[in-house]
């Protein structure tokens, strides 16, 4: 691990120069050796492990896809392979070197054990394939502490600041990330778990006591967060700051957002966004601006990204759009190579230094397209029309009349062979002209989505609110696919 | 703070002098001067705290109780008088220049000793949550809290540890959380029932292959009746760490017994103690050995719950802790609620060995004690006892007790459901005969499903179920 400040004033030359030392270093000396999957499969495909001398040599090695690694029921252990860990041989050469050692065993036996021990998990979201763990071994989580630390550095948070975390809690990156961050940077913290642990008043009740300076936050539940908190009178006004992880942002979000802070007492938030995976272990931020796009900031010593062609696999150029590969650098415990997360960087990767805060590691742009959360209806057919329902969170969180949504796809009579048909339920500010929205939003829908709504609902909040699961689910449910299957 | 190795092989007497020495300087150092509900109290009661020499002289001072803490509806900020002031700029002393013979040179109070680093709440079992702030120091107490509670528990990294603690910004899943950090053992913080619901948690504990796991009693023994049903094994599993809520030897015995019912490699329970107001929880070695507290962090007292009057060794009474090494929220005698039925033992561990002093029995809630309207006046209900004969049947799965106004007298309706191939009606009458002998109110067994029961005690919904629902008044 290099020191963040000094990567981050490093010429891009030098830290390919780096990348290429390290993936060198971490293909022959970890993975080829300790991990079980890539040893085996470097093997079928004849791929000679010491001819990788650098990142330009990345395309000689094959994608990893969410299905080699997603555990099934016939192979409920499928993850474990890919766990960098010394085979049981190695281990009872080291066992020996340590019993044989009269000075330094001790020392060597606990070296490993830190190295390639794992000491925490955290599991995938998806809901198409069964949650898949990842670990992490004691070397692991200083990464993902110094990770942490990172973030934070780029969003200027520092010891003075007081953050409010309010990620749900789970064995999931989000929450412990920013745990992590808060434990490394030494930024006091209130890990509350979210409002389903807590619940929204006691949360509440906990900004006003603590005063924070920063929350971080889901955009989703953020937004009926600050809509309560205004409806009661809160004071919320030492908020500087607010974070958010688990979707991108939409500009017209980012407004909606601004603007409740406003009224309860906070001016001038500054509305940050991160983007994390569980499979690369950790997040990154996006470079702070209260208007314009500089992308997020990579940690170049734990990772590398590349942007390929989705179809082909080609590489694409700088400031091209791609689909991104992670490929892991220097971890233990779980680590892929030539991961395809499926997410889709619009304006591509950027490798000048950052225009904005001049920070050279590279940079991703701000407009992704994920594809983690949503992808089993990522590309839905609905209606015989491939539907990318991605697009009803920009237009949704957006608009300035909608409090709140959700999207339920059915069958004509709940019939699997019949028609498909899609509603859209909404709860929308008092004084609303509900005859313009729904002309306004059924033409948009059919623009940005190419499906037209079979029927828009008028409800109250609550009720939205409560269809969506917001105090009870980890993570609100936006679309429902409801359609039986035949 | 001491090294653990020393103060557990320490003898009474000497444990009582280091917390004589602690407890005026906690005092004069911190309460006295920097926590501004103490210093008021003082300065409002005429106390002077040098005339509190030691642990003999605490009955001078008067104790600290939840109605003292919880904030009012409109003073949120209220629990911050029981945080103790960041020193300042004023209080730190240059640094004298020169080398100095006799160690560090005193340069005043570190004010990083001092700095809010994070916030957990009490349960809320009772009354409204209150926050309890911690320090960087006090988190390093936690930590060293949880690295004995394990040495106690006897475990090592190589057990691996399914975390079913709820969670919530809470010490019982946070200690446990820096404890396996800490010892480094491979370990999943499920977040409990509510985050994860049974399946995923009885799933990873199959597939982690998990010798120990953390959990609520209530949960676990559902959980262990259910593992057949989800088809998970419990064949890796040695140990189960009892905690969050409070666990009587009935619960052990049963937890046990299931345990080798369903084919657990070994059936060892152990029970850790929590109490969110001393910042860290207390294990025992075996059960029935008492919860080896730490004497130089929390000094206990137990007391009569009502007079208020310090009892002796081994008598029962309500728990009492004063912080001795703390910064961030602290307490001084402050009344915890909970009833410990075989008191305070000082002598050392016949089974550990180890010489600090230990809470014995079981631990009861003081709010599960009830005074119920009776035909010829007032009838004591103890629901901790309820729960005790609850916990001993094998027939039952899930269950709970509400205590109902009524005419002539209150009454006790115990709704239950057994547990798979039990003849229910047979349940219900043995039980409504038991129960009428044992408790001297009416009582009603009535059965019920599983969806009925886990949603009225709030399975998967609350930190730990509800199962005694007092419904006098709704």
């Amino acid at each position: 691990m290099e020191n963040w400040d000094k990567l981050s004033k490093m010429p891009y030359k030098e830290i390919k120069e780096m990348q290429d030392r390290k993936l060198r270093a971490f293909i022959a000396n970890q993975i080829y050796l300790y991990s079980p999957y890539y040893k085996e499969r470097l093997k079928e495909e004849n791929i000679d492990p010491f001819k990788i001398k650098g990142i330009d040599d990345l395309r000689h090695l094959p994608f990893t896809y969410k299905w080699d690694i997603a555990p099934t029921d016939e192979e409920p252990q499928k993850a474990k392979d890919f766990v960098i860990r010394p085979d049981e041989e190695v281990s009872e050469k080291y066992g020996h070197l340590a019993k044989m050692s009269m000075t330094g065993g001790k020392a060597m036996v606990e070296e490993k054990v830190f190295d390639f021990k794992p000491v925490h998990i955290h599991f995938t979201t998806g809901r198409t394939a069964l949650p898949t763990p990842f670990v992490y071994s004691k070397r692991d989580l200083e990464n993902i502490r110094e990770s942490g630390a990172r973030l934070l550095n780029v969003f200027e948070v520092t010891s003075d600041d007081i953050v409010v975390n309010c990620f749900p809690f789970a064995p999931h990156l989000a929450f412990w990330q920013t745990f992590f961050a808060g434990e490394k940077a030494n930024v006091a913290g209130f890990h509350s778990g979210g409002g389903k642990i807590v619940g929204t008043k006691n949360l509440m009740d906990a900004f006003e006591y603590l005063r924070p300076t920063v929350a971080v936050f889901i955009p989703g539940y953020c937004y009926y967060f600050l809509r309560e908190a205004v409806k009661q009178g809160r004071d919320f006004s030492s908020i500087k700051k607010i974070f958010f992880g688990g979707e991108r942002v939409p500009p017209g979000l980012k407004e909606k957002i601004k603007e409740l802070f406003a009224q309860l007492g906070a001016e001038n938030v500054m509305v940050l966004a991160t983007y994390g995976m569980t499979e690369a272990k950790v997040a990154w931020p996006e470079c702070p601006s209260h208007d314009e796009y500089y992308g997020y900031h990579l940690y170049p010593d734990m990772e590398i990204f590349e942007t390929i062609d989705p179809e082909s696999g080609e590489p694409v150029g700088e400031g091209e759009e791609g689909e991104i590969v992670y490929t892991a650098l220097d971890w233990r415990g779980t680590a892929v190579l030539r991961y395809r997360t499926g997410d889709i960087a619009k304006g591509g990767m950027f490798f000048e230094p950052c225009p904005n805060c001049g920070r050279t590691v590279p940079r991703i742009s701000s407009n992704i397209q994920r594809k983690s959360e949503l992808k089993e209806f990522n590309m839905t057919k609905v209606k015989g029309t491939l539907v990318n329902l991605n697009n009803f969170f920009p237009l949704m969180m957006s608009h300035p009349d909608i409090e709140e949504w959700q999207v339920e796809m059915r069958k004509r009579n709940d019939d699997p062979f019949d028609l498909d048909e899609i509603y859209l339920y909404l709860a929308v500010k008092e004084g609303t002209d509900k005859d313009k929205i729904v002309g306004d939003l059924k033409q948009k829908v059919l623009r940005d989505t190419e499906v037209s709504l079979t029927d828009i609902i008028f409800k109250s909040v609550p009720e939205v609110v409560s269809q969506l699961g917001m105090e009870t689910e980890l993570k609100e449910k936006r679309i429902l696919d409801n359609r039986p299957t035949g | 703070m001491q090294a653990w190795s020393k103060i557990s092989k320490m003898p009474a007497p000497a444990i009582r002098k280091m917390q004589n020495e602690q407890l005026t300087k906690m005092l004069s150092e911190d309460l006295a001067v920097r926590h501004p509900h103490y210093r008021e109290l003082f300065k409002e009661k005429n106390i002077n705290p040098a005339d509190i020499k030691g642990v003999e002289d605490l009955d001078k001072l008067p104790f600290t109780e939840k109605k003292d803490i919880v904030a009012p509806e409109d003073n949120p900020e209220h629990p911050k008088k029981f945080v103790l002031d960041v020193p300042g700029e004023d209080e730190l002393k240059p640094k004298k220049k020169g080398f100095s013979l006799f160690g560090k040179k005193d340069t005043g109070p570190d004010p990083s000793d001092y700095s809010f680093f994070t916030l957990y709440f009490t349960a809320g079992r009772t009354d409204k949550p209150v926050p309890i702030e911690y320090t960087h120091y006090d988190l390093n107490n936690l930590k060293e809290a949880g690295a004995r509670a394990f040495d106690i528990l006897d475990l090592s990294r190589d057990d691996t540890l399914i975390n079913a603690f709820t969670y919530a910004p809470n010490v019982y899943f946070w200690q446990m959380f820096y404890s396996t950090i800490g010892i480094g053992s491979t370990a999943l913080q499920t977040g409990g029932g509510k985050v994860l619901g049974m399946e995923k948690i009885l799933k990873a504990m199959d597939s982690m292959e998990a010798p120990a796991m953390a959990i609520a009693p209530g949960y676990c023994r559902f959980a262990l009746h259910t593992l057949e049903h989800f088809g998970f094994s419990a064949e890796n599993l040695e140990r189960i760490i009892l905690g969050i809520d409070y666990t009587p030897m009935e619960a052990v015995d049963r937890i046990s017994k299931l345990m080798e019912a369903v084919g657990a490699k070994e059936n060892r329970v152990q029970r850790i103690y929590f109490i969110s107001e001393a910042k860290s929880g207390w294990a025992e070695c075996a059960p029935g050995f008492g919860y080896h507290t730490n004497p130089d962090h929390v000094l206990i007292e137990i007391v009569d719950p009502d007079s208020g009057e310090v009892k002796g060794e081994g008598e029962p009474g309500e728990v009492v802790i004063t912080h001795l090494d703390a910064k961030g929220t602290t307490f001084l005698r402050y009344k915890t609620g909970d009833i410990a039925t075989g008191g305070l033992a000082t002598e050392p561990c016949p089974n550990c060995k180890r010489t600090v002093p230990r809470i014995m029995g079981d631990i009861e809630r003081k709010s599960l004690y009830f005074d119920l309207k009776g035909k010829d006046g007032t009838v004591s209900f103890n629901a901790n006892e309820l729960r005790k004969v609850m916990f001993a049947r094998e027939d039952v799965l899930l269950w709970y007790a509400e205590i109902n106004s009524g005419d002539p007298e209150d009454t006790l309706k115990v709704v239950v459901k057994g547990v798979s191939g039990t003849d229910e009606q047979a349940l219900q009458k043995d039980l409504q005969e038991k129960l009428h002998d044992q408790f001297s109110i009416p009582v009603a067994v009535e059965l019920s499903s599983l969806d009925a029961v886990a949603n009225t005690i709030g399975m998967e919904k609350f930190i730990t179920e509800q199962t005694i629902l007092d419904k006098r008044n709704s």
